[in-house]
């Protein structure tokens, strides 16, 4: 299972997101409030750039007339027709069994655990580490993403 | 191939592989609109620019409705960063060059239409002659920053109804220029389009051998009837859904009062009020005509037969059927060998690009739905 680091910490803030290329695969990987999440840069529906759309909050209602809104900047509307995904979970808002955006499991190792192959840090698999544009320096915290083989 | 960060390459149905660039490609509906009312200036008299600079905007009156907000566009276009705070001032659509890098180069049009954005709606303004001079600025704009910039790119040019003469001599300004194909219109206007207060313009159009562009807009706003036949709904969904009603409205008004008669070569292009409505129109109208049809003698043939030779519905929001096998039988049952176009709507969010929108055609079906039905159109 190829880990790719991607990003520093610094690079994703909460609320940002970065676009990267990963084994000709587009993702998109963004930091809800600490959390970092990866989904397919494509969207389910007609194969737009989805990673590339408005980051929304969730509204719902109770009542004709009445609006609520909650978890602002967690729902991603594709650019192509708007339909609307759960970045926490990749799940579409109309469809979540069926209609999904694949997600990728996304951690944050310090720079030891990626250049250390024989003590790796716990969780994470001794290399080949694929260092997508970064000299890894041992100060830093990094974003990784596993891509399964 | 796709240079948009996670676009989809053109491999899908139709497309398998390599683009088939063999198969053509003609985009029925592009919008092409200015970054701001300045961009106008120097297209229109002074006392309109002075009034412009008064009043801050061009008057175009909008329904109120709420569209996708950041002016309809496709938030993948702004930035590839995708900075929220950047497309408050970015406009899509407003660039020759980004639709030049983003649509044509990276989906191989050969030809595109520019149909407009904003101002192909003067015909609700009050004043009809502050209309005209706005289409004529903006035709010119459009002459100049787009058309004469690349050859794959054609005209609708936009025209004011409210006043008849003052169509016609915008007509025979520009309309034989052979980059100019169509003029455009929006669907919300006074009346509907086959009244005989138009056929001025239809004469006009006919002699140049234009399309006429009929796209939704103004439904409700400035000196149009409300959007539906029952009035004025509440939510910008429900005037999407009202756009089949006021494709019908016009089709069947072109039909009724025998505008393809008096304009035997006459062609009507009908963007962005999606297609089933074509299906139910054809069909009740024949056999209304079949009982009905000496109240209206001049319309000699089946409506359906009127339609099918006169009149082309863009493709654009292309209906999502349940199934292909349904959506191929609607496509049968509208005849879509001569009546449907292909239309992006590039650069709305809305748009429907060419390779995934469709499921995969017989190459018959997909070169007429894609290419000719538009080249026999425009004469290209």
């Amino acid at each position: 299972m190829p880990k790719h680091v991607v990003a520093t910490v610094e690079e994703i803030p909460p609320g940002g997101r970065k676009v990267v290329e990963i084994a000709g695969r587009s993702i998109g990987v963004f930091n809800l409030g600490g959390d970092y999440f990866a989904l397919r840069n494509r969207c389910p529906h007609q194969g737009g750039p989805l990673c590339l759309g408005k980051q929304s909050g969730f509204i719902h209602s109770p009542l004709p007339g009445e609006y609520e809104y909650s978890r602002q900047g967690e729902i991603l509307k594709c650019p192509w027709h708007s339909w609307e995904f759960d970045i926490r979970t990749g799940q579409s808002w109309f469809d979540p069994a069926r209609v999904r955006v694949r997600q990728y499991d996304v951690t944050v190792a310090p720079a030891q655990a990626l250049l250390d192959r024989e003590a790796p840090a716990p969780g994470l698999e001794p290399g080949p580490y694929v260092a997508e544009t970064y000299p890894v320096t041992v100060e830093q915290q990094y974003i990784v993403i596993d891509l399964p083989g | 191939m796709v240079t948009v960060p996670g676009a989809r390459p053109i491999t899908a149905p139709g497309w398998t592989g390599q683009p088939r660039l063999d198969l053509g490609l003609v985009d029925c509906d592009v919008h092409q609109g200015i970054k701001q009312p300045e961009d106008l200036y120097p297209y229109l008299p002074r006392v309109y620019r002075e009034q412009m600079i008064e009043q801050g905007g061009m008057r175009i009156p909008g329904s109120g409705y709420f569209n996708v907000p950041q002016n309809a566009g496709r938030t993948d276009l702004a930035a590839a960063n995708c900075d929220a705070t950047k497309h408050s001032t970015h406009k899509m659509g407003n660039s020759y060059e980004q639709l030049r890098d983003e649509h044509l180069d990276l989906w191989h049009v050969d030809y595109a239409l520019l149909t407009g954005a904003g101002v192909y709606g003067a015909s609700v303004l009050p004043d009809p002659d502050f209309a005209a001079a706005l289409c004529r600025a903006f035709n010119d704009w459009t002459m100049e920053h787009w058309i004469a910039r690349d050859e794959r790119l054609i005209m609708a040019m936009a025209v004011s109804t409210s006043d008849p003469r003052l169509a016609v001599r915008e007509i025979e300004r520009i309309g034989a220029d052979p980059r100019v194909r169509a003029i455009m219109l929006p669907t919300g206007n006074r009346m509907p389009y086959g009244n005989r207060f138009y056929h001025p313009i239809w004469e006009a159009c006919e002699r140049h051998g234009l399309v006429i562009g009929i796209h939704p807009g103004n439904e409700g706003a400035g000196l149009a009837g409300p959007p539906t036949g029952v009035g004025y709904p509440t939510y910008y969904i429900e005037t999407r859904m009202a756009r089949p009603q006021m494709a019908m409205a016009h089709a069947v008004s072109l039909i009724a009062e025998g505008v393809f008669e008096k304009f035997p070569r006459l062609k009507v292009l009908i963007d962005e009020c999606d297609q089933f409505w074509a299906v139910g129109l054809m069909w009740h109208m024949d056999a209304d005509w079949k009982s009905l049809r000496d109240q209206t003698p001049w319309v000699k043939r089946l409506p359906s037969e009127y339609f099918r030779e006169h009149i082309r519905v863009g493709s654009q929001p292309m209906l999502e059927a349940a199934n292909n096998e349904q959506f191929l039988c609607m496509l049968d049952a509208m005849h879509a060998d001569e009546t449907l176009v292909y239309s992006s709507d590039w650069p709305h969010w809305d748009w429907d690009d060419p390779a995934t929108t469709f499921p995969k055609l017989p190459e018959h079906l997909h070169r007429r739905v894609f290419a000719d039905n538009a080249r026999e159109m425009f004469g290209l």
